[in-house]
């Protein structure tokens, strides 16, 4: 089967060279995305635990909304709503920035949550008894166990969210799966989907890589 | 009790909020913009053209990675003669007319055709092209015309005039075995390559320009479906605007410009302004 027929011989220098562009755009929305929403995430769960229901309610709602709705909207809604309602305009990277980290925000809010809940409530007794305030406890004892416990789930997302990253291309952000398409019309050929495809695996095969040698560091004791 | 009814008045007091701020912002644009349009582009001095930059010959990516095509060389000449820089905007075709009404393109410029639906959302330029919707059909098949295709499978890009053109010939689209509808013209392309497809219904223009450059044994048939026009796109209320690219395009007619560009792309002129 003939993928490559076209008279504009495929330039695949240049077709590499494109394609890496968007990749370096991916890689930026990627790093960007899970420096800000791993935190955010950490803070939305311990405000989801909260006993008070002015807080409780929203934070659910927003945990709702943001995983129960497609990304895919969530990104025009955030690329088109404050220029067309509240006339704010907006910057298309910054949109998708900004769209990545509340949506994933959500997920690692009840990742978190679950890692939390996980620990016994013995050991916050324990904490209390021995003098500890609850902030210390938190930091000191309840989260490194949730990090390790968690760890797995969280590479998951991570890898999820690289593919990800291809869904900015509806709000015109030129990332790699853009680029990708350009290059399919340009030289009539499904090469550079593949190449892109290869590109995509090259990051991910690092990201669980990456997170295959945090949990052997973290594996210095079991459970 | 109380708390429910509590939620349900902050709900519906914000959804008020937001649609009074949408009309109240809807008619201040279109109101102020009409006269200013062209102002504030020549105060920016850009103008931001907006296309899906994977639809060749109109305007695509060249093996150096340029965004170039026939419309990227008529903008370019217009804004020339206007005295603003051309900025190019990759966007996603589908929220052409979103992009738009959010600011973040001033002008639809990559073969879009006109039509009534369009209009109303849309100011257009005068026609700048003809164009037709075709069926391109394999060398080999045998087919010449609409009616060989009955009991075949034809092929489309979805949500492109050639979907709308194929619902108004109800008669012929019933004849057909199937119809798929595609993400891209490539891909139709390769359906027809790989005989998952008997035929392709699109534009004329990018028809002949993939036969041509690569040299494929694929025919068009003579009979179209539909004639169309391409236009540029502007916001409904940017009249300073849109008329001033019209003009423009009027000159550039005149002055023999036009043709010459024409004759670059396609061997011939197949501009329609005067």
């Amino acid at each position: 089967m003939n993928f490559n027929v076209s008279l504009v011989a495929m330039d695949y220098s240049s077709m590499v060279s494109f394609l890496l562009e968007g990749t370096v755009k991916a890689v930026e929305l990627f790093f960007l995305t899970i420096v800000l929403s791993l935190p955010l995430g950490l803070l939305v769960a311990r405000l989801r635990l909260s006993k008070i229901m002015v807080v409780q309610i929203p934070i659910k709602l927003y945990l709702l909304i943001m995983r129960g709705t497609p990304l895919i909207l969530q990104l025009m809604f955030f690329m088109f709503f404050p220029p067309l309602v509240l006339g704010i305009p907006v910057d298309r990277f910054t949109v998708a920035v900004f769209s990545f980290t509340v949506n994933y925000a959500a997920y690692f809010a009840e990742i978190y949550r679950g890692g939390i809940e996980s620990i016994p409530v013995g050991q916050q007794e324990a904490a209390y008894v021995l003098g500890l305030s609850p902030l210390q406890t938190f930091m000191r004892i309840t989260l490194p166990q949730v990090v390790k416990r968690i760890i797995p789930t969280i590479a998951n997302e991570s890898m999820t969210l690289v593919k990800d990253t291809a869904l900015a291309s509806v709000i015109g952000v030129t990332e790699l799966f853009r680029n990708a398409e350009s290059m399919k019309a340009t030289y009539f050929s499904v090469v550079p989907i593949a190449v892109a495809g290869l590109f995509y695996l090259i990051m991910n095969s690092v990201v669980a890589a990456f997170y295959s040698r945090v949990e052997k560091k973290l594996n210095y004791y079991k459970g | 009790m109380k708390l429910k009814r509590g939620i349900s008045l902050i709900l519906a007091m914000l959804l008020t909020s937001s649609v009074l701020a949408a009309g109240c912002s809807a008619t201040a644009k279109t109101t102020s913009a009409a006269n200013d349009s062209l102002a504030k582009v020549k105060t920016a001095g850009t103008l931001i053209l907006g296309l899906d930059s994977a639809f060749p010959p109109m305007g695509f990516m060249n093996d150096k990675n340029e965004i170039v095509g026939f419309d990227i060389d008529l903008a370019r000449e217009v804004t020339k003669r206007m005295g603003v820089a051309l900025k190019l905007q990759p966007i996603d075709w589908d929220s052409n007319v979103l992009e738009l009404n959010s600011g973040n393109i001033d002008c639809i410029w990559n073969g879009f055709t006109i039509s009534d639906e369009r209009k109303a959302e849309v100011n257009f330029t005068d026609a700048y092209m003809q164009n037709r919707q075709v069926v391109i059909v394999r060398g080999d098949s045998g087919i010449t015309t609409l009616a060989d295709l009955a009991g075949k499978t034809l092929c489309l890009q979805a949500g492109s005039s050639a979907a709308d053109a194929l619902a108004s010939h109800a008669d012929f689209k019933a004849s057909l075995k199937n119809v798929v509808e595609l993400s891209d013209n490539v891909t139709a392309f390769m359906e027809l390559e790989g005989k998952t497809s008997d035929a392709i219904l699109m534009d004329e223009i990018v028809a002949a320009y993939y036969i041509t450059q690569n040299n494929k044994d694929y025919k068009i048939l003579d009979e179209s479906l539909a004639d169309e026009q391409y236009g540029v796109g502007f916001r409904l209320g940017d009249q300073s605007l849109r008329d001033e690219v019209n003009n423009q395009l009027k000159a550039m007619a005149a002055d023999g410009t036009l043709a010459e560009i024409s004759d670059t792309w396609f061997g011939k002129n197949v501009t329609v302004i005067k």
